[in-house]
């Protein structure tokens, strides 16, 4: 019995440390979903949010893209329309953020995928989306490209998936 | 007089009802049953709820049931089953929190046009018993590839363009939809 008792303890152990080194030294594709989850939760908007934290949620949005980066989205029977740069994303960030009364953003299914030189990445998730009091939300597949840029992981592009063609 | 190491050898009620009378059993007994729960409900029937009103009046809004993933283990999925339709992989060890609940109408292969109101396969009329309202859906013929299926709601009377529908791929149907 204390044999066993030393064997469950030693495995435990193990786990334990196993668990505190993907803490401490997280693999990059923790990172990179991290920083879609970071994404996301930028751009969820309280209703008691003010003008000014809204000005600010868009100057922290664009910061999780690079100067040249690409947003493409389905826009249904009108096609496709893609926006290029930071300015371009700002603008369009601000517009959102200030017309929608409340917005939740959520991230879910997300993978991600770690170029074999660890500067690029790829990373697929599914918004789950809730405007205002509304109870329903919208789904929407997505695909981000990542780039590691003085140490930070940017989004070169990020684009709406047709999950049904 | 009772014997004292007698009843210390015997284990008390509380303890019986608590974790048995052999409690390395019954641990052993807790993991096989957390173990069997685990990979029952993540991989072989997940639960759903139903979520909007596109499956309706066959599923209404709330409504919980199960995917069955073993369900096309041997064969593909068959026209008129309903089944679910994953959005994003969230890879082989977890199950995906977000799907579509559709009806196979097409599959590989197959060209599938809504006229009138009607769907057509192959230039025939595709008869739906499970369908209780009418529409005017228009929509030029497309054609499925070898590994896709054309799904769609049994609830015809949203507007075509608000109704998700389309060809899904073999890979993202995860299952079929129990009752």
């Amino acid at each position: 019995m204390k044999m066993a008792l030393r064997v469950a303890l030693l495995i435990l152990g193990v786990v334990a440390a196993v668990w505190l080194w993907t803490v401490v030294f997280p693999s990059p594709e923790k990172i990179v979903l991290r920083r879609i989850a970071g994404l996301a939760a930028t751009a969820t908007i309280s209703p008691g949010e003010g003008a000014i934290m809204r000005a600010g949620k868009t100057s922290s949005f664009i910061g999780y893209f690079s100067t040249d980066a690409e947003i493409s989205y389905d826009l249904g029977s009108y096609g496709t329309r893609t926006i290029s740069g930071r300015d371009e994303i700002r603008e369009l960030a601000a517009g959102a953020f200030t017309t929608v009364g409340s917005l939740n953003v959520q991230f879910v299914d997300a993978t991600a995928r770690v170029a074999a030189d660890k500067q690029s990445a790829e990373a697929t998730c599914t918004a789950r989306v809730t405007t205002g009091d509304n109870k329903d939300f919208d789904v929407q597949e997505l695909k981000f490209q990542l780039k590691r840029i003085d140490g930070d992981w940017l989004i070169t592009r990020a684009e709406t998936v047709k999950t049904l063609q | 007089m009772q014997d004292p190491n007698h009843s210390a050898g015997k284990p008390g009620w509380v303890q019986i009802v608590l974790i048995g009378r052999r409690p390395a059993f019954t641990l052993v007994r807790i993991f096989v049953l957390v173990l069997v729960c685990v990979v029952t409900v993540k991989f072989i029937l997940l639960p759903i709820r139903v979520d909007g009103i596109s499956m309706e009046p066959t599923y209404h809004n709330g409504r919980i049931d199960c995917v069955n993933r073993l369900a096309y283990w041997r064969h593909g999925p068959q026209r008129g089953d309903v089944v679910a339709i994953r959005l994003s992989d969230p890879g082989p060890f977890s199950a995906p929190s977000q799907m579509y609940m559709k009806r196979v109408i097409g599959l590989p292969g197959e060209t599938v046009w809504f006229h009138e109101g009607h769907v057509y396969i192959n230039g025939r009329l595709l008869d739906e018993p499970y369908l209780k309202t009418t529409c005017d859906w228009e929509h030029e013929p497309l054609v499925c590839g070898p590994d896709q299926y054309y799904v769609v709601g049994d609830n015809r009377s949203m507007p075509f363009e608000y109704h998700r529908q389309g060809r899904a791929d073999r890979d993202r149907i995860i299952g079929k939809v129990l009752l």
